[in-house]
């Protein structure tokens, strides 16, 4: 699906290049319409295996890569779990580089719906990292995080956040 | 936009089922770039990393902010029009729709009163806006007209030719019937 996904996007892209190549006489402003469609016409999707994410508590990793989605044929979405592997880690921490860890996706930039019927989605995908029980190993979390986690049951991250969007 | 759609059916339904059972206050929120009136169950939020939200009424107001455009210089939205005094700023009506994030004490006919003044307030700001808009409107129409017959006077001679126009005299302004078909005329020819 992923990269059906992509080589559709690349299509596009391409055609919408060759598109404006012709249309446009300033170079300048050629790549800064480029620049404006490709945000436009992203895609965002489900955060599967091989995404990188972002950890944000104090447990030690800095980045991620999910290995395995827990729940879903497609993938993890906002507040889902997922299995992942530290790629990137501070020297000093609880967590080392190439442990298998679970993770919360607390941000998602892929937009999910609320059961009022509106949509919200995050800058960026960002996970915090939890045991086996579901307690965070952190204890510190930064950023804003959503309140589908208390449907969730994750009330110790929900706790821990600075703001709850 | 796949795993979208079947997540909307299960939101609608499970919106009937949570609906009874949590309390859910419902909240205008105003677009962050057209400022237009959020209903429940439209538009999207995007929540940025400083856990700055901005909620958006249709996907045309997301895209513009996407693109980084300032809505103070965007034409159609309430901020240029408020800004270059298209509308109505000051005033005593939108006193009442100011914000008090302190809870009141429920009382019954506070609440009331408050939701008859709503309507009546309502109706007041609106036919005040639209004096504004009117006002600002006037003298629209005589400055159009004025500046048309001057046009006339000054560039008669692109439509017909001075020889003409000093053999027969009649042809010349300024009778008011005349002025309105020359208008006409002299709008014709240009295009």
């Amino acid at each position: 699906m992923a990269a059906t996904f992509a080589s559709k996007c690349s299509r596009v892209g391409r055609s919408l290049w060759g598109g404006l190549g012709n249309n446009l006489s300033g170079l300048l402003s050629a790549s800064h319409e480029t620049a404006c469609n490709h945000f436009l016409s992203q895609q965002r999707t489900f955060i599967q295996m091989r995404t990188v994410l972002k950890v944000v508590d104090n447990s030690g990793a800095k980045k991620v890569m999910c290995i395995q989605a827990l729940k879903g044929k497609k993938g993890a979405r906002l507040g889902d779990t997922i299995i992942a592997s530290v790629k990137e880690a501070y020297p000093n921490g609880k967590v080392k580089k190439g442990k298998v860890v679970y993770g919360v996706v607390v941000r998602a930039a892929m937009q999910r719906g609320r059961c009022d019927g509106s949509e919200v989605k995050f800058d960026d995908n960002a996970v915090v990292l939890v045991d086996k029980q579901g307690q965070p190993i952190g204890t510190r979390v930064f950023g804003p995080v959503p309140h589908e986690l208390r449907q969730k049951k994750h009330v110790k991250i929900l706790s821990l956040a600075g703001h709850i969007a | 936009m796949f795993g979208f759609s079947c997540e909307s059916n299960l939101v609608l339904f499970s919106f009937c089922l949570r609906f009874s059972r949590e309390s859910s206050e419902m909240r205008l929120d105003k677009c962050w770039f057209c400022s237009s009136t959020l209903y429940p169950g439209h538009g999207t939020q995007f929540v940025r990393n400083d856990a700055k939200i901005f909620r958006f009424c249709r996907s045309k107001c997301h895209k513009n902010f996407k693109m980084k455009r300032n809505p103070r210089k965007v034409k159609w939205t309430k901020a240029y029009r408020r800004l270059h005094g298209k509308d109505m700023t000051q005033d005593f009506a939108f006193e009442f729709e100011r914000k008090h994030n302190r809870p009141e004490r429920y009382d019954r006919n506070v609440t009331e009163n408050t939701l008859k003044a709503i309507r009546t307030i309502d109706k007041v700001r609106v036919t005040r806006e639209i004096k504004h808009i009117e006002r600002r409107m006037t003298g629209k129409k005589a400055k159009e007209l004025r500046e048309a017959q001057k046009e006339l006077e000054q560039n008669i001679s692109l439509v017909k030719a001075p020889a003409v126009l000093r053999e027969d005299p009649s042809l010349t302004l300024p009778i008011k019937l005349k002025v309105s078909q020359k208008q006409a005329e002299a709008h014709l020819m240009e295009e």
